[in-house]
């Protein structure tokens, strides 16, 4: 029997409910988690993150249509210059891979610009699931519906993190945001190969695992620099951690315990190291002349 | 939070609380004062007076007083879409401890009446806000609930007579807040109701002589705005 509210205290739960309640895969267990606690159809619900999926496609188009320049001057149309570098045939990366690093850019940089894009989780780390799991997603030609199916298993990883921690940068740093985007991520990857949740849940750990620590230090208190690079290495992150999951390599220690080191990290981070603009890059000389 | 909270909102950049919780706020303005705004002066404290200007806050807020939502692509051009409509405004920068990190105050200002009229509110991340203030009224409330905001005399009664009119068109009453500013012997309630209360009932509320204002408005479409 599914409960008429569902509630979870981490991913090992979701797993344990799910397969207590019948439910076959990670998707499906967010979706119908998502509809009883809302109190919204599934079909409500399905139909809503489709429309975060066109958002994100058209994040995409728009960000890549010209060079993204911000008014502070600290962008300066990054993802054009990747692009153009790989038509010139100069890039060092197979294409599937510079795609993913151009996608993320093109993305984040039109966040800078006051563009239209889906927070997920935040707005600070919205390149990162356009541009890796999207351009993965096109490059596997994935069905419309098992691209949005793995929207879900992303924001189920999401979730827990919210549960546990948290997945703003004013409290727990950029671990919280670009980290976190980077396990969903991560593991919405997996869950285009394999709904297997053990496989999808060694993704996610690992993706969270490499970026802890990551602190919030953004330069004049914009989210510029590093913010938009820092983007890319969440991408990368999660290309090089769904593939190791993918491989089989199995994670030591469970999603549940990583988001509370996690959050033991973050309570312990200073302020000034939490969007605070106080501390880290944000206090460079270079940085000065940006400053308010 | 929800899984349609973690994969959104969809929103103009570059930032939640800075960008899209400030376009909420003004959203919200426009509706509560419920008339077309054409002079107005915003406060913007702490945080958001410090990188507002950067997170795009001052256009998001204006954005959302010309009735845009918080994913309306229109918001970076909204200083110009003001000088059109002919809304004017100014905005000042304060540092107080006092307020909350991302507060604004927007004081309309009512040429006509010499009466200005003052919302207060914060962004609380993720997109979302809260007004906590309405004409020197502490209120609490984020736009999830269809919305009945009456300002009437502070005379008996006049709970009763509300619930009364809501009951008869089947409105279920989910919280309601009262507010009263002694000095001008007015109350204002905030009812946050099951179901939108159609402007017929307004209507009809109003016929009481009490009543001064009454101002209802659709709960927010939670996933856009």
């Amino acid at each position: 029997m599914i409960p008429n509210r569902i509630r979870i205290t981490g991913l090992t739960d979701a797993i344990q409910k799910m397969k207590e309640y019948g439910i076959p895969d990670l998707a499906t267990f967010f979706l119908v988690y998502e509809a009883k606690n809302q109190v919204l159809s599934e079909e409500t619900v399905l139909s809503q993150m489709e429309k975060a999926l066109d958002a994100m496609e058209e994040s995409i188009q728009k960000g890549k249509l010209k060079a993204n320049i911000t008014p502070s001057g600290l962008i300066q149309g990054g993802a054009l210059k990747v692009n153009n570098f790989l038509a010139e045939g100069k890039s060092i990366l197979s294409p599937a891979f510079t795609d993913v690093i151009y996608t993320t850019l093109a993305v984040a940089e039109l966040n800078a610009c006051m563009g239209r894009i889906v927070a997920a989780p935040t707005a600070g780390a919205s390149g990162v699931l356009p541009g890796a799991f999207l351009t993965i997603a096109k490059n596997q030609k994935t069905s419309r519906e098992k691209t949005i199916q793995s929207l879900f298993v992303a924001g189920g990883i999401g979730e827990v993190i919210a549960l546990r921690a948290s997945l703003a940068g004013a409290s727990h740093g950029c671990q919280a945001e670009n980290g976190s985007a980077s396990a969903m991520t991560a593991a919405a990857l997996c869950y285009l190969s394999v709904s297997d949740p053990v496989i999808v849940e060694s993704s996610a750990c690992f993706a969270l695992k490499n970026l802890l620590g990551l602190v919030c230090d953004p330069v004049a208190g914009l989210v510029e620099v590093p913010c938009v690079k820092r983007n890319v290495v969440a991408s990368v992150n999660a290309v090089a951690c769904a593939e190791m999951a993918l491989a089989g390599i199995q994670t030591v220690i469970p999603f549940d315990e990583v988001v509370d080191a996690m959050e033991q990290i973050g309570n312990s981070m200073p302020s000034s190291l939490k969007e605070t603009s106080q501390g880290g890059l944000a206090v460079c000389n270079a940085c000065k002349r940006y400053c308010l | 939070m929800g899984i349609l909270d973690v994969i959104g909102p969809i929103m103009i950049g570059p930032s939640s609380s800075h960008t899209a919780g400030a376009a909420k706020i003004g959203f919200l303005a426009r509706l509560i004062y419920g008339k077309p705004i054409q002079n107005v002066e915003i406060t913007l404290y702490n945080s958001f007076a410090k990188t507002g200007k950067g997170h795009g806050t001052d256009k998001a807020i204006i954005g959302g007083l010309l009735g845009m939502k918080m994913d309306d692509e229109r918001i970076p051009t909204s200083f110009e879409i003001a000088k059109d409509q002919g809304l004017e405004f100014q905005f000042i920068l304060k540092q107080d401890l006092e307020k909350h990190p991302n507060e604004t105050k927007i004081e309309i200002i009512e040429t006509n009446l010499g009466e200005n009229y003052s919302i207060s509110g914060y962004s609380i991340g993720g997109g979302n806000a809260k007004i906590v203030e309405i004409n020197g009224m502490k209120v609490d409330f984020s736009g999830k609930h269809d919305m009945l905001l009456i300002t009437y005399l502070d005379v008996p009664g006049m709970i009763g007579y509300i619930g009364e009119i809501l009951g008869d068109n089947h409105i279920n009453i989910a919280y309601v807040q009262i507010s009263r500013d002694a000095s001008i012997g007015r109350a204002m309630a905030i009812l946050k109701l099951d179901d939108f209360c159609t402007p017929d009932i307004v209507l009809k509320l109003c016929e009481n002589k009490n009543i001064v204002k009454a101002i209802s408005f659709p709960r927010l479409g939670g996933y856009l705005s």
